[in-house]
């Protein structure tokens, strides 16, 4: 029970994160990023390669950030922005996004190869005793820095001016850009923050996974998941929240009712969810939060 | 300038000429496509493969562009059909011995009752989520077919063999050639009759004016809801076709496959008859022709759509035909004088003397103070009712109460003596109460006259059922005449005459406001809500507009006018109720109103 537990945090951790990366990006810009597991798979070839040839992991670990930052950069400016110029409220970012994963992907496998890679071990080796829990060093790494970078990030949006220019924007991009936000700018820091979240991810799955071309495209979708299931598409950090609860929806599967169970049952909870809350559980406004004021109603008077 | 406007004389014909197209080039295109068709299915397999898939995703993409291009819903879901529909084919023919021909009902209601409950679930989140939640459901089809035994997993299914021919037609070819071919036929032809039939002006106005559409009467939710399950069907008839074509397996129906979908539609030109067909073929065929390295061959095809979406956002065939647009509107189409039958009477109701309740009626949004407290509000029968304030006093937001797009938190609404809580705005509409907005709500693309004729879709017998085969109906001649003469009529009577076959994305804004109007006054309704009618307007078409408003007025319409022009409206009304922070001031004829001390406060702007 404990084990499934945290092993399902640490997992849902990185998913979180992914998912987090994906509604940084399209807070501010409505635009889903399908790349976005392709530029985090992009972090972990490029770690996997500076390793190999020698490099100290943690230069390995910042070449493949700088790379997924870069990427998701790249991105913004090829599939997102040109895009977005023509028409703003259109539905063109869907191919031009799902273009550049095919670019990314498939150039990455022309580049390295379609197998899979060795990744630096980190801290994987270390494994921690939790009453009859194990945790390896890497599964707790993975949910520090989850927690950190999901407070981080939430601290930002919520207190600095700069935070704050990303919310304008997201409720009204061309009053924000009346008032002299430069719309432009902010996107491209939320892509780069989206990157770095996504290569952040990559680098803690590592290590478990290898480094593999084709990890992006499950990975992503499980990105997708997370952040519908939490609602990040209202709230980044919800999608954190969503990671979490699809982890250990998935490890618990696994454990009680068969190996296979995480491929098909975090599907099924996604459907019933949206069903129930088409906006999330966590995102405010929609079921968590609507259930929370039904129960409470002194929560809503203080609101 | 109006003047000049009038020497061009009115044009409605255009449609009617379009129906009149030549029949003969029709034939021999016909024969052509046939003959297309003879030749292909008597090649070679390799030949035969490379046309039967890309005209399967023919009609794939054109299942998508009936709802992302005429609703302007973006399915993700196309996959998720074309794979129920392939997967029940190779189900019930291996393990049940089912015929193919007597599954493909089966297949089409299955798909189709598929779609219409996604749509209905849907419905409730429009634009994006609309996508995300077809997105979602190929997602799990994909995961359930890999992960069921019944579906063969990842390796997937054989599917059946297509029936043979007898003997005597042997020489016609492959019989599976055939089939697709002739239901890709169909398939066009049905989608090139729904956009010359009168429904097509319908969709388009839920697509890009949602509340105008409804205001129309359309059942917008029913609409979008029964034409996602047409489109469901569809790619479940795709589905069907392809089950023949070989192995079916979940990787030719994952997510990738609905957005590869959407691509051909982009690419090709969304909302045409070719382009979804041009894009089918360039993204079916590609691999096939550009036989390279899969990587860079990927790679290049990643990059060609993301260019194609960049430059031509309106897709190949929308480019060419935006060219032959900017040509051909130099040429001015001549009048037809349409033997129109005349409007239907208007319907005298002569029961209640009251048109307009509003009893006690309060609103409010989730924030924010009321807007909207215990207005009373009754508007006589046959009288023009005025309803003034300052900015921000409710006015709209009553305007909108009364026609059913917001709903009262407390308060009641009759009309003609009868409460009419919970019927959505459409219903309304049907009742005879039409309404315009303050901002104009009418689709860009069309001509003002094609926009005036939504008001008139109710009154097209059978409409929904005639649509898909519209063009080959003698019937249909007459009643596009009669549709075409009588919008014509419309905006010939507020002076918009000239204007018929101008787009509204060309027409000055006073243009878009007289259209509005037309669209109302064309459905003969016997209450109009005019929602500021005169901005925009010149002065000479103020003062037509309250001729026309009273001439309305003589024929016995009720009306309620919201405006800021007092010096045009306070002559027309039989009494004015006025509107201050969410309160009824006072209701009283415009003479009192005008001496009320409180009005001259709050409104004129006197101490």
């Amino acid at each position: 029970m404990l084990q499934f537990l945290l092993s399902g945090v640490a997992i849902g951790a990185v998913y979180g994160l992914i998912g987090m990366a994906l509604a940084i990006s399209f807070y501010v810009t409505r635009v889903i990023n399908f790349a976005q597991g392709q530029i985090m798979m992009i972090a972990m070839m490029l770690t996997a390669t500076a390793a190999s040839a020698g490099l100290p992991p943690l230069v390995a670990v910042f070449l493949g950030l700088l790379g997924a930052v870069l990427i998701a950069v790249l991105s913004y400016y090829v599939a997102v922005k040109p895009i977005l110029a023509v028409n703003r409220l259109g539905f063109g970012w869907l191919v031009s996004t799902l273009g550049f994963a095919v670019i990314v992907e498939n150039a990455a496998a022309l580049l390295w190869g379609p197998t899979s890679r060795p990744f630096p071990q980190m801290l994987n080796g270390i494994s921690l005793h939790l009453g009859q829990a194990v945790l390896t060093g890497q599964q707790l790494l993975s949910i520090l820095v989850a927690v950190i970078l999901a407070g981080l990030f939430e601290a930002v949006r919520r207190y600095t001016l700069f935070g704050k220019l990303g919310v304008a924007i997201a409720a009204d991009p061309e009053m924000a850009s009346a008032v002299g936000a430069n719309t432009s700018l902010v996107a491209v820091v939320a892509f780069a923050i989206s990157g770095l979240f996504a290569g952040i991810a990559g680098i803690l799955i590592g290590p478990n996974t290898f480094a593999n071309p084709y990890l992006g495209h499950t990975y992503g979708i499980f990105g997708f998941i997370a952040m519908m299931i939490g609602g990040g598409t209202e709230k980044p950090v919800a999608a954190m929240f969503g990671g979490i609860l699809l982890g250990v929806l998935a490890e618990g599967a696994n454990t009680l009712i068969d190996s296979q169970a995480s491929d098909w049952f975090p599907f099924v909870v996604l459907v019933i969810i949206l069903i129930v809350s088409p906006r999330g559980l966590f995102s405010g406004g929609g079921g968590w939060d609507a259930l929370r004021r039904r129960l409470m109603p002194a929560v809503r008077d203080a609101a | 300038m109006s003047e000049k406007l009038h020497a061009m004389s009115a044009a409605p014909g255009l449609t009617l000429s379009r129906l009149r197209a030549p029949r003969l080039g029709l034939c021999l295109l016909l024969l052509a496509y046939l003959l297309g068709s003879w030749t292909v299915a008597r090649s070679g397999l390799d030949v035969q493969s490379l046309v039967l898939v890309a005209a399967i995703f023919g009609i794939l993409a054109i299942s998508l562009d009936l709802v992302a291009g005429m609703l302007g819903l973006y399915s993700l879901g196309q996959g998720g059909f074309f794979g129920i529909g392939a997967y029940l084919t190779a189900i019930a023919v291996n393990d049940l011995g089912a015929s193919p021909f007597l599954l493909l009902p089966v297949v089409l209601v299955v798909s189709g009752a598929a779609g219409i409950l996604i749509g209905a679930m849907s419905l409730r989140v429009s634009g994006l989520y609309f996508a995300i939640t077809t997105f979602i459901f190929t997602l799990v089809l994909t995961v359930l077919a890999t992960d069921l035994q019944i579906t063969g997993g990842t390796q997937g299914l054989l599917g059946p063999s297509f029936p043979d021919l007898p003997e005597m037609l042997s020489f016609l070819g492959a019989p599976v050639a055939w089939c697709i071919l002739l239901a890709l036929l169909l398939i066009v032809a049905l989608i090139w009759s729904l956009r010359r039939s009168p429904l097509y002006p319908v969709l388009l106005a839920i697509r890009d004016a949602e509340p105008f559409a409804e205001a129309a009467g359309v059942r917008t939710a029913a609409l979008k809801i029964g034409v996602f399950g047409i489109s469901a069907a569809m790619a479940g008839l795709a589905g069907w076709l392809f089950s023949f074509m070989g192995v079916v397996s979940p990787g030719q129906f994952d997510w990738s496959v609905s957005l590869n979908i959407l691509v051909m539609l982009l690419v090709g030109g969304i909302n045409t008859t070719l382009g979804p067909l041009l894009g089918a073929a360039f993204v079916s065929m590609f691999p096939a022709i550009v036989n390279i390295n899969p990587w860079l061959q990927e790679i290049i095809y990643g990059a060609l759509s993301i260019c194609a979406i960049t430059f031509f956002p309106a897709g190949v065939v929308g480019l060419i035909l935006r060219r032959l647009q900017g040509a051909r509107s130099a040429a001015h189409v001549e009048s037809e004088a349409a033997p129109g039958t005349a409007a239907p009477p208007r319907v005298a109701r002569d029961g209640a003397e009251i048109a307009i309740e509003c009893r006690a009626v309060d609103f409010g949004y989730a924030v924010g103070p009321r807007v909207l407290r215990k207005v009373d509000l009754s508007v006589r029968r046959g009288h023009i009712h005025g309803l003034i304030g300052p900015n921000g006093s409710g006015k709209s937001t009553l305007a909108n109460v009364i026609a059913g797009r917001l709903h009262p938190s407390s308060g009641e609404i009759l009309m003609n003596g009868r409460s009419v809580h919970g019927v959505s705005p459409s219903g309304r509409a049907r009742l005879g109460m039409r309404r315009t907005f303050q901002a104009a709500q009418l689709v860009r693309e069309l001509s003002a006259g094609q926009n005036v004729s939504v008001g008139l879709h109710t009154q097209i017998p059978h409409l929904f059922r005639r649509a898909p085969v519209w063009p080959f109906l003698p019937s249909a001649r007459a009643d596009i005449a009669s549709l075409n003469h009588r919008s014509a009529e419309a905006l010939r009577a507020v002076d918009a005459g000239a204007w018929v076959d101008r787009h509204i994305a060309d027409v000055p804004h006073g243009i878009e406001q007289l259209t509005q109007l037309a669209a109302v006054c064309v459905a003969a309704p016997d209450i109009i809500i005019l929602d500021e009618p005169a901005t925009g307007l010149s002065r000479r078409e103020v003062d037509h507009l309250a001729e026309i408003l009273s001439a309305l007025k003589a024929e016995g319409v009720t009306m309620i006018i919201i405006e800021h022009q007092t010096r045009f409206l306070l002559p027309l009304c039989d009494q004015v109720t006025v509107l201050n922070a969410g309160e009824v001031i006072v209701t009283a004829t415009a003479d009192e109103v005008r001496a009320h001390p409180v009005v001259r406060q709050v409104y004129l702007g006197e101490q």
